[in-house]
């Protein structure tokens, strides 16, 4: 997309989206548009310069000049940061979420930097565990979830400027995480139990939704009661939230067959073990911060 | 408690509708003569003529028109009416192309018959039928949702010396030359038609076209000029995008009194009329009826009358003849556009902080350097969400705005339908 025309008046260039336009076509009312946020994916806030010599006035300047981009037709493309509402004007930390590798080997990434996600009994058996018989980390189960790698990520004031003795304040409290995950390769399992989850809904370009709310899904949203400053478990340095663990079972058409595989992926070694490999990530985003990671997943096939 | 999304009061959505308006001018130079003809296009079932505004072959060629002629079964052409003195190729064609027209844009009676054109709209006082005429149909891309009522016009060359592609001596012709096919000109416009118009057409609304003296004198019968509603000469049908514009037209209303081989259109006429049919003045000059090749310029091949041109020609030759007279074109299209506009209101203590992973330096606001400064803002987009949190509407903005906590603001959003 080109930049817009900065020179004049503000102008408001404004489109729907594939999927407004989808749920338009459908005709069965869920075209409704019945709230709105306010998004800042071009701002660099490193450009605020609060020590610019010539005072306050000149601070923004630089950001103010940052040009903006045409809005893109692609709803998972937009509004990848949004302005959040938070009425007290005195905050000097916000929470932020982050993976959390060091609460338990099964927790961790894979040494190649993503979540490998194992779609078949026999990736599982040829990944999951080492020559020695031990798991191996970062290893999901796409087929026997409940067992492998499991996703979690902690959400908190990561400083180490306010102890994680203190609670954090109930406003800044994540309760509740939406994550976005293509819905051809997987869906999402509450690791607790092994259980489905269904999502909310899923858009014109497969991307599945789902809607984890604290109290209400249990096992995958949870608060994080730990305080202790010096715990090896956590990441959050400062005051915790919550945190939000999941699975992800994989999809049928990867469980059985190699289609999608060739038409998306490539093939790989891990481990000395030839894959099939897509590489994909999981979008996960506080419903109530606003705040939003993308994790890395490769989903693999033994050959 | 934090949050993204604001929810919208009934006081922020509000439906509007507008009408947006463009000029379409054609000229008509683009219709006959820029590309010699490699933008007609002409089909094996001749019923129609294509006219692009550039060679058809190419992709970038848009469709303007389709040109289209055609006779009443009840028309005094019709040979099954009168002996008519002229060759008669295609007839049925020409009938079902009227027929067609005129149960599209005209209907049916109560007896289930095709209702005829009527020169005036008024159907109950019966009064002059058009039974014979030249369709100009629009392409939706210039037409868009309808024509606008009082804009449309339309300039046709009516000296009696028409150029030919074929004849370079006339081709060549200056267009100050008195034999020029250009040096004497009549307008067709929809006059005060937003004013006037007619609504008892099962295609929508239509106006009548009235004829005016654009250039030259002695050009129609009284020379009325432009503006006059004098001398109706056709029918502008809006929504559809269609000009019915008779062919008495093109002739002299002294050729319906002398002329015993050339039958007027109208269901009134008869061969004993020494007005009223024919629109052009008796002293255009024997030209459009003329017996010298080249002169009279319907047909590039033959020397014909229009009448003789449209019942002994098959209808491509017709649309060739009224094509290559046209001067000008030039209406106004209208798009009906339905719009919902969301205002979308940020109040002081909203929107004050971002979620952008670069306004932070570990957890630390970055444009804060004490509790006490006040948060800062940028926002350069807008996001229209429905329930579920799934992004319906984008809008960007064409440069950051800064929010804090002393300013407040509205953007408005309109999304166009």
């Amino acid at each position: 997309m080109a930049f817009l025309d900065n020179s004049g008046d503000i102008i408001l260039d404004a489109v729907l989206t594939d999927t407004g336009r989808f749920r338009l076509a459908k005709g069965d009312g869920s075209f409704k548009i019945t709230k709105f946020a306010l998004g800042d994916d071009e701002v660099d806030y490193a450009l605020y310069n609060k020590n610019h010599p010539s005072g306050s006035a000149y601070y923004d300047l630089e950001l103010l000049q940052t040009p903006v981009l045409e809005a893109f037709t692609n709803n998972t493309s937009m509004l990848k940061s949004k302005l959040v509402s938070i009425p007290r004007t005195n905050l000097l930390y916000l929470p932020v979420m982050k993976l959390n590798e060091i609460y338990s080997t099964n927790n961790s990434r894979h040494t190649s930097g993503a979540y490998l996600l194992a779609v078949n009994k026999d990736t599982e058996e040829a990944l999951g565990i080492d020559a020695s018989n031990n798991a191996v980390s970062g290893i999901m189960y796409g087929e026997n979830v409940g067992a492998g790698t499991t996703i979690r990520v902690d959400q908190g004031l990561d400083t180490t400027e306010i102890s994680p003795a203190f609670t954090i304040d109930a406003d800044l409290v994540e309760t509740q995480y939406i994550v976005e995950v293509d819905n051809r390769f997987g869906s999402i399992v509450n690791s607790t139990n092994g259980s489905i989850t269904s999502p909310s809904f899923i858009d014109d370009d497969n991307i599945a939704t789902y809607f984890f709310s604290l109290g209400t899904d249990i096992g995958i949203v949870s608060e994080n009661t730990e305080r202790d400053a010096a715990a090896s478990t956590q990441t959050i340095l400062g005051p915790r939230g919550t945190f939000i663990e999941f699975q992800i079972q994989s999809s049928l058409d990867l469980n059985t067959g190699t289609y999608l595989f060739t038409e998306l992926g490539s093939t790989t070694t891990v481990n000395s073990t030839s894959v099939y490999y897509i590489d994909t990530t999981v979008r996960l985003t506080g419903a109530t911060t606003g705040y939003r990671i993308d994790i890395p997943v490769r989903f693999v096939r033994k050959v | 408690m934090a949050t993204t999304f604001k929810t919208f009061s009934a006081n922020d959505v509000i439906s509007t509708k507008t009408l947006l308006h463009e000029a379409v001018p054609i000229t008509g130079a683009i219709v006959s003569g820029t590309y010699s003809d490699l933008n007609i296009k002409n089909f094996s079932h001749g019923m129609f003529q294509s006219i692009y505004d550039y060679p058809f072959l190419s992709s970038s060629a848009n469709h303007l028109f389709d040109v289209t002629a055609g006779y009443s079964p009840s028309s005094k052409l019709s040979s099954s009416t009168t002996s008519v003195p002229f060759p008669v190729v295609a007839q049925s064609k020409k009938f079902n192309i009227y027929n067609q027209m005129a149960q599209v844009l005209m209907g049916f009676d109560h007896l289930g018959q095709v209702q005829r054109f009527d020169e005036d709209g008024d159907l109950l006082a019966g009064g002059n039928k058009i039974d014979s005429a030249v369709f100009v149909n629009f392409s939706r891309l210039l037409v868009k949702d309808e024509i606008k009522k009082g804009s449309f016009s339309l300039t046709l060359g009516v000296s009696p010396y028409a150029p030919h592609n074929d004849d370079t001596s006339l081709a060549a012709l200056s267009s100050g030359d008195t034999r020029h096919v250009f040096n004497k000109r009549i307008k067709l416009a929809d006059t005060n038609a937003q004013n006037d118009f007619r609504v008892n057409s099962p295609a929508g609304e239509y106006g009548i076209l009235y004829a005016s003296v654009d250039h030259g004198t002695n050009v129609l019968t009284g020379d009325p000029a432009a503006g006059s509603t004098t001398v109706r000469a056709g029918l502008i049908y809006y929504q559809a995008g269609i000009a019915v514009i008779t062919s008495s037209l093109l002739l002299r209303a002294e050729d319906h009194s002398t002329n015993t081989a050339g039958p007027g259109i109208h269901s009134g006429y008869t061969r004993a009329d020494t007005l009223g049919s024919g629109l052009l003045h008796k002293d255009l000059g024997a030209a459009l009826t003329a017996s010298t090749r080249g002169v009279g310029g319907f047909n590039s091949t033959r020397p014909e009358s229009f009448h003789q041109l449209l019942t002994g020609s098959n209808i491509t030759a017709s649309c060739d003849g009224f094509r290559s007279r046209i001067h000008n074109i030039a209406f106004n299209n209208t798009t009906e556009l339905n719009s919902t506009v969301y205002f979308c209101r940020a109040n002081h203590n909203e929107f004050n902080y971002s979620a952008n992973p670069t306004y932070l330096t570990g957890s630390k606001i970055r444009v804060k350097q004490q509790s006490t400064d006040q948060p800062v803002s940028f926002v350069t987009t807008v996001g229209l969400y429905s329930a579920d949190n799934e992004l319906m509407g984008v809008a960007k903005l064409s440069e950051p705005l800064r929010k804090d906590p002393t300013n407040e603001m509205t953007l408005r959003v309109r999304l166009d339908y």
